[in-house]
């Protein structure tokens, strides 16, 4: 069977092969999604477009609170960007946990987004930072809230011949930390049976506020709880908060069974990593500001 | 056959500048391993899931199994026979022999290269530390004991060697 490798220099030559094509075409960033789908399934694309050799979307930019990812970077940068030690640490904490050393030497945030699984990490952090993703293609660029980009499992609103760009976003104003937490079977090399990804800020007054909470791996697609959300708004931390952010969690879940986990055993983790998440976060604000005034 | 058409493509393996041809399709560990006879680099799962095939590509551990071939243009990779040989072993290959790091042998290439560049970074590791950079590794005989005994035996030779 043929496969045509086709090695773009420009973006503007990336789109225009992914036209000639059709759809027959995909591209390729660090392919360890791609390749192992078309050699599990014998579905080869007629070709593939690689984006690698395009300079330009392979560094983190930013000093906050915008900052923006190029869709190349891979995990191994962002569990490695200092820019994310601290208050953004969700986000390295999430790269951290995909795949293995040399996956993540490879495999890029962009590639996660595009291939749009439930389970993709990347996903739930970005979700509560409101990221916005940039698509260029045959017409024109556009920038897409990435909880409008993904629409279900493998599914995404980018054309064929669009390429991801980067990925922006703003870290919240107030004093806030963040948490991401993955729960499968081993530590290393597995596949989400929940995620969890929180962001909580505090008030002058010491109350919880502008809190974000989004999870993977426990239905069609990632989503941010916002009933919970809605719940925790202006709440102190108290057993009986975290409790009533567990049901709301797990309420909101609609998980599958699989060789992986049972539904029930994800809804359960659901609770249980969202109130994980929230203690977490919130005990993580006062530990980053004592850090900073103790130093 | 004409409609596979073959890329050339240049690369560095193991310090010399090799230009191989290679159908789209080939795995940079398929190219290394037919195309250049550097059978060291084994394929276990082809799944990105066992380490077996692991070089490092521009210094970095990488899965030659997930990687087309036609990617690594103008990469610097190195196979488990760049990293010593019999006549002339890393420390991490002396370390594995002198405390049993394998059994049948077959996920030694990738642990000692994926262990080559974590030692790198990470001179004086913590058994932890070794259990951590090898996640990415599958054994299927030794139950992982002596292979972070190993690592942690050839820190100190390389260390010992500094000195
Ligand atoms: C052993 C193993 C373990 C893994 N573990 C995890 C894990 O724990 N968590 C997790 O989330 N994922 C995991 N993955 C999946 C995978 O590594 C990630 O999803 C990775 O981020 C994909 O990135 P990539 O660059 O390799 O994507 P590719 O395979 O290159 O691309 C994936 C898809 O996105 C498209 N695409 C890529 N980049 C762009 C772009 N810039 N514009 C438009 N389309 C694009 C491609 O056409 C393709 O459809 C694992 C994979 C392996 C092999
Ligand atoms: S053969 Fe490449 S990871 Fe198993
Ligand atoms: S020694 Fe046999 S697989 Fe590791």
């Amino acid at each position: 069977m043929k496969l045509e490798f086709l090695a773009p220099q420009t973006l503007q030559d990336a789109v225009t092969m992914a036209k000639a094509r059709g759809g027959a075409a995909r591209f390729i960033a660090g392919g360890t999604d791609l390749i192992i789908q078309a050699r599990k399934s014998g579905a080869w694309p007629e070709a593939v477009i690689n984006l690698q050799q395009i300079p330009g979307f392979g560094e983190i930019k930013g000093t906050g609170p915008n900052f923006s990812l190029g869709s190349l970077v891979t995990h191994r940068q962002i569990e490695r960007e200092i820019r994310f030690a601290g208050a953004l640490e969700a986000l390295r904490e999430s790269a951290c946990v995909i795949g293995g050393h040399q996956v993540r030497n490879v495999a890029t945030v962009g590639g996660n987004l595009c291939n749009a699984s439930p389970a993709a990490d990347m996903v739930p952090i970005l979700l509560c930072l409101n990221a916005e993703v940039a698509l260029a293609g045959s017409e024109g660029r556009r920038v897409v809230p990435l909880a409008n980009f993904i629409e279900g499992p493998r599914k995404t609103v980018r054309a064929s011949d669009e390429v991801m760009t980067e990925i922006a976003f703003a870290a919240p104003a107030q004093k806030f930390s963040s948490t991401f937490l993955k729960g499968g079977r081993r530590r290393a090399m597995e596949i989400s049976i929940v995620a969890m990804a929180g962001v909580v800020s505090a008030s002058p007054d010491g109350k919880m506020t502008d809190v974000r909470l989004a999870m993977g791996a426990a239905g069609p697609k990632a989503i941010r709880l916002t009933e919970a959300e809605k719940f925790l708004e202006g709440k102190v931390l108290s057993k009986d908060v975290l409790e009533e952010t567990g049901m709301l969690a797990a309420a909101a879940a609609s998980p599958i069974d699989d060789v992986r986990a049972s539904a029930s055993f994800r809804r359960h983790l659901a609770g249980v990593y969202a109130r994980r998440v929230v203690e977490l976060s919130w005990n993580r604000i006062s530990e980053l500001n004592d850090d900073r005034s103790a130093a | 056959m004409s409609e596979l058409k073959q890329h050339d493509v240049s690369l560095t393996v193991n310090g010399k500048a090799e230009t191989i041809s290679v159908a789209p399709r080939a795995s940079l560990a398929d190219a290394l391993r037919d195309t250049l006879g550097l059978t060291g680099t084994h394929i276990g799962c082809e799944h990105g899931v066992c380490g077996a095939c692991t070089v490092l590509l521009d210094g970095k551990p990488v899965r030659s199994c997930l990687l087309f071939a036609v990617q690594a243009e103008g990469a610097v990779i190195t196979t488990i026979e760049g990293i010593g040989d019999a006549q002339s072993p890393h420390p991490l290959q002396r370390a594995f022999n002198e405390c049993h790091g394998l059994h049948c042998g077959f996920c030694t290439p990738g642990m000692i290269v994926t262990l080559s560049a974590f030692l790198k970074e990470h001179p004086q590791p913590t058994s932890d530390d070794v259990r951590e950079a090898i996640s990415g590794n599958l054994c299927m005989c030794t139950g992982y004991q002596n292979i972070v005994r190993s690592a942690l035996r050839a820190a100190e030779l390389i260390e010992g060697a500094k000195s």
